[in-house]
C-alpha cells in the first residue's frame, strides 16, 4: 500500500473520531505548550537582561569591587569593605601597568533620604565622575552632567533622575539650582536625566553627585565600592582583566590568588554568567514539561489499543481484503504519529499565544521593554518530539493491531 | 487441474483447554467454474471451512492447494497477496467501513493491490455498475439498506477480479426480496463471468442456485451432490 493512501487511511481513521482524538493529544498538547511558553519566555527574559547589560554598558566595562569572588551568602558582606582605595586607581592609571585601560571611574554608593522642603525621597546615591555618563550612556534632559571641576573641587552638585524630579518637584517649572538636602548638605541641582534604563542600569530613582563629594560629605570614607574600567577594545577586556589583578596583588601585597581582597569581573563574563544560568533554568523547567508529554504519551498508547480492540473487525476485514501486517501496523503508526503531531502543533500555537499575550502584559503594566519572542528551533523540536512519542507510544498498539488474525478479527463482535 | 483441493483436512480449536474439534478429515476438490454451496447447522464447521478456503486460517493439520500450489509453502505476506488477487470475500454482516462512500469502499482492495492508481476509479465504477449500484457511488455506507450494502460487497469483492468468491451467508441478514437478489447477483458471477462461487448457506432455498451441494455434520463431509433442478432467474433482476 502506498504511503499517501496509509496517510489518507489513517486521517480517515482520525476524524470519524474528532471529539476523542482531541481530548487523546490534550496531554500533548499542554506538554509541549509548556514548553513552548517556558522556552519563549525564557529567551525573552535573556534578550532582556543581556539587551540591558549590553546596551546600557559598553561590554568594554570592567568592574572590580572589594572582597574576594563571593562564595556564598556571607560574602556579600565584602560589599562593604574597605580594600579598594585612592591607591588602587592610581597604580591602574599608571600606564604601564594596565595599557590596554581606556577610562578608570572610581564609585562609591548608598541609601539616602532626599529632602526638598517638605517633600522626602528614599533613592539611590552613587558618587561617580564626569565619565559616568559616557561608561553608562547617560543622557540629560535639562542641564548639565557632573564635569572634572566637580570631582576635583568636591563641589555639592547632583543630578537626578526622572522618578526623583517627579516625586520632588512635582509642582515646580524649573528646578535647575533648586537645592536639596542630602545627610544634611544642600546640593544643587544640576541637571535631569530623563525616564530610561531598566532593572539594575536605571538611573530614574538615582541622584549622582561626585564622588569626592560623596565620600566626604555623605559617607565618611575614603575607600570606593566600586572602580570602573573601561577597556579600550573589546578584545583587550581579558587582557585588562588580568592586569588589573596583578596590579591591585602587587600593590597590597599579596602572593596567592585565594588571599585576594578584591574582585574583578568583566560585563562580557557577567552576561556570559546569565546566559549560563538562564539556559540551565530553562532546560530544568522544559525537562519537568517533558514529564508531560511522557505521561500525554501513555495516554496516547491507552486510547490506541481502545481503539484497535474497538475496529478489530475493520482490521479483519483489511487483512482479508489483503492487507498485510505492515499495512495494518503502518495504518496504526500513522494515526498515533498524525495524533501527536498535530497535538505538538496545536501545543506550539497555545504555548506562543500564551507567551506572546504573557509579554504583551509585561509590557504593558510594568516599565520593562519585553519583547516577545518565538524560539523557532522549540517549535521544530515541539514538533519533532511529539511525533517521536507517536511513534514510541503508537508501535505497542500498533504491533497488537497487526498480529490479529483475520479470521478472529471478522468474528469479533 | 482443480482450482482448490484439500485433502485430510482438520481444524482443532483450542480454547483454554477445551478443544473443539470443527473439521474432522475433510477432503474436498472445486473446479474452476464451479459454483458450489457448503451446508451444514450451526456448529457443523461449514464457517470454518470457509475460513480456510480464503486463507483466513489456518488447519491444524492436512494439505491445501489452490491453483496447484500448496499453500503450506506460502508465508503470511503471500497468503495476504493471494487473498488480495485471486479471492473475493462476501460476509454476512457486510463488513462495509461505515465512514467511507460506496466507492471508497469498493476501492478498499485495490489499495492493497499493484494496480496503478489511475485505474482504480474506472474499475469501481464499472464493478459498480455490474451490481447496478451507479447511483449510489458518493452515498455513505450508512446511508444504505441491507441489500445495497450486500451489493457493495459484492462490487468490492470482484473489484481484483478474482478466480474465487467466497459468500459467507450473503442472504443471512436480508428480508428475502433483498436476499433474492443477492443470490441472483452471485449466481450471475458464475454462470455470466465464469467466477469459481463457494457459499455457505443453511438455507436449501438458497443453495439450490449452485450447482452442487456439500453438505457438512459435525466437521465432517455428509455428502457431496449435483443440484437437480437449479433455480435460475438469471435474467430478471436489476439493470
Amino acid at each position: 500500500m502506498r504511503i499517501n493512501h496509509q496517510l489518507k487511511t489513517a486521517i480517515n481513521g482520525l476524524t470519524s473520531h474528532k471529539s476523542r482524538s482531541l481530548l487523546t493529544i490534550l496531554g500533548i498538547v499542554i506538554g509541549i505548550a509548556s514548553i513552548i511558553l517556558i522556552m519563549s519566555l525564557g529567551q525573552g527574559a535573556k534578550d532582556l537582561i543581556l539587551g540591558e547589560i549590553s546596551g546600557q554598558v559598553g561590554s568594554k566595562i570592567i568592574e572590580v569591587r572589594p572582597g574576594g569572588e563571593p562564595q556564598g551568602m556571607t560574602d556579600f558582606l565584602s560589599m562593604f569593605s574597605d580594600s579598594l582605595t585612592q591607591k588602587d586607581v592610581d597604580e591602574i592609571k599608571r600606564k604601564g601597568n594596565v595599557p590596554n585601560m581606556a577610562k578608570i571611574m572610581p564609585m562609591v554608593f548608598s541609601s539616602v533620604t532626599l529632602n526638598f522642603g517638605n517633600e522626602n525621597h528614599p533613592a539611590t546615591l552613587y558618587g561617580a565622575t564626569e565619565l559616568a555618563a559616557g561608561m553608562y550612556n547617560i543622557k540629560i534632559e535639562s542641564g548639565r552632567f557632573l564635569e572634572e571641576d566637580d570631582v576635583k573641587s568636591n563641589s555639592s552638585v547632583v543630578v537626578i533622575g526622572s522618578k526623583v524630579r517627579k516625586n520632588l518637584f512635582e509642582n515646580e517649572n524649573e528646578i535647575i539650582g533648586k537645592k536639596i538636602k542630602i545627610k544634611g548638605r544642600n546640593f544643587k541641582v544640576i541637571g535631569v536625566i530623563p525616564e530610561g534604563g531598566q532593572g539594575t542600569f536605571s538611573f530614574d530613582d538615582a541622584v549622582l553627585v561626585p564622588y569626592t563629594s560623596a565620600q566626604q560629605y555623605v559617607l565618611g570614607y575614603k575607600y570606593f565600592q566600586h572602580i570602573i574600567v573601561e577597556a579600550d577594545t573589546e578584545e583587550n577586556v581579558p587582557r585588562v582583566v588580568e592586569d588589573i589583578k596583578i596590579t591591585i596583588r602587587n600593590s597590597h601585597d599579596i602572593d596567592s590568588t585565594e588571599k585576594d581582597d578584591f574582585s574583578v569581573q568583566s560585563m562580557i563574563d557577567a552576561i556570559k554568567t546569565m546566559e549560563t544560568v538562564m539556559s540551565i533554568l530553562t532546560l530544568l523547567i522544559s525537562a519537568v514539561a517533558a514529564i508531560s508529554l511522557v505521561v500525554g504519551g501513555v495516554g496516547i498508547m491507552n486510547i490506541m489499543l481502545v481503539s484497535v480492540t474497538e475496529r478489530t473487525r475493520e482490521i479483519g476485514l483489511r487483512k482479508a481484503l489483503g492487507a498485510t501486517d505492515k499495512d495494518i501496523m503502518i495504518q496504526f503508526l500513522f494515526e498515533a504519529v498524525i495524533l501527536t503531531a498535530m497535538g505538538g502543533l496545536i501545543g506550539i500555537i497555545f504555548g506562543a499565544s500564551l507567551s506572546f499575550v504573557t509579554s504583551f502584559l509585561i509590557t504593558k503594566f510594568t516599565t520593562y521593554n519585553w519583547l516577545f519572542s518565538f524560539p523557532i528551533s522549540a517549535a521544530v523540536i515541539g514538533i519533532l518530539v511529539s511525533s517521536f512519542i507517536g511513534l514510541v507510544f503508537g508501535i505497542y498498539p500498533a504491533r497488537q493491531a497487526s498480529k490479529k488474525s483475520p479470521m478472529e478479527a471478522l468474528r469479533y463482535e | 487441474m482443480a482450482l482448490i483441493e484439500i485433502k485430510n483436512l482438520s481444524k482443532v480449536y483450542d480454547n483454554e483447554g477445551a478443544k473443539t474439534q470443527a473439521l474432522d478429515d475433510v477432503s474436498l476438490e472445486i473446479n474452476k467454474g464451479e459454483f458450489v454451496a457448503i451446508m451444514g447447522h450451526s456448529g457443523s464447521g461449514k464457517s470454518t471451512l470457509l475460513h480456510v478456503l480464503g486463507l483466513l486460517d489456518n488447519p491444524t493439520s492436512g494439505k491445501y492447494h489452490f491453483s496447484g500450489k500448496n499453500i503450506g509453502s506460502y508465508d503470511k505476506n503471500e497468503i495476504a497477496k493471494i487473498r488480495n488477487q485471486k479471492m473475493g470475500f462476501v460476509f454476512q454482516a457486510f463488513n462495509l467501513l461505515p465512514h467511507a462512500t460506496v466507492l471508497e469502499n469498493i476501492k478498499l482492495p485495490l489499495m492493497y493491490s499493484e494496480i496503478p492508481e489511475s485505474e482504480w476509479d474506472t474499475i469501481a465504477r464499472n464493478v459498480a455498475i455490474s451490481v447496478g449500484l451507479e447511483h449510489r457511488l458518493n452515498h455513505q455506507a450508512t446511508q444504505l439498506s441491507g441489500g445495497e450494502k450486500q451489493r457493495v460487497a459484492i462490487a468490492r469483492a470482484l473489484v481484483n477480479d478474482p478466480e474465487v468468491i467466497f459468500a459467507d451467508e450473503p442472504t443471512g441478514n436480508l428480508d428475502s426480496k433483498s436476499g433474492q437478489i443477492i443470490i441472483e447477483i452471485i449466481q450471475r458471477l458464475n454462470t455470466e463471468m465464469g467466477h469459481t462461487v463457494v457459499l455457505i448457506t443453511h438455507e436449501t432455498y438458497t443453495a439450490e442456485y449452485a450447482e452442487r451441494i456439500v453438505r457438512l455434520t459435525d466437521g465432517k463431509i455428509e455428502c457431496d451432490t449435483k443440484v437437480e433442478n437449479r433455480r435460475i432467474r438469471g435474467q430478471c433482476f436489476v439493470k
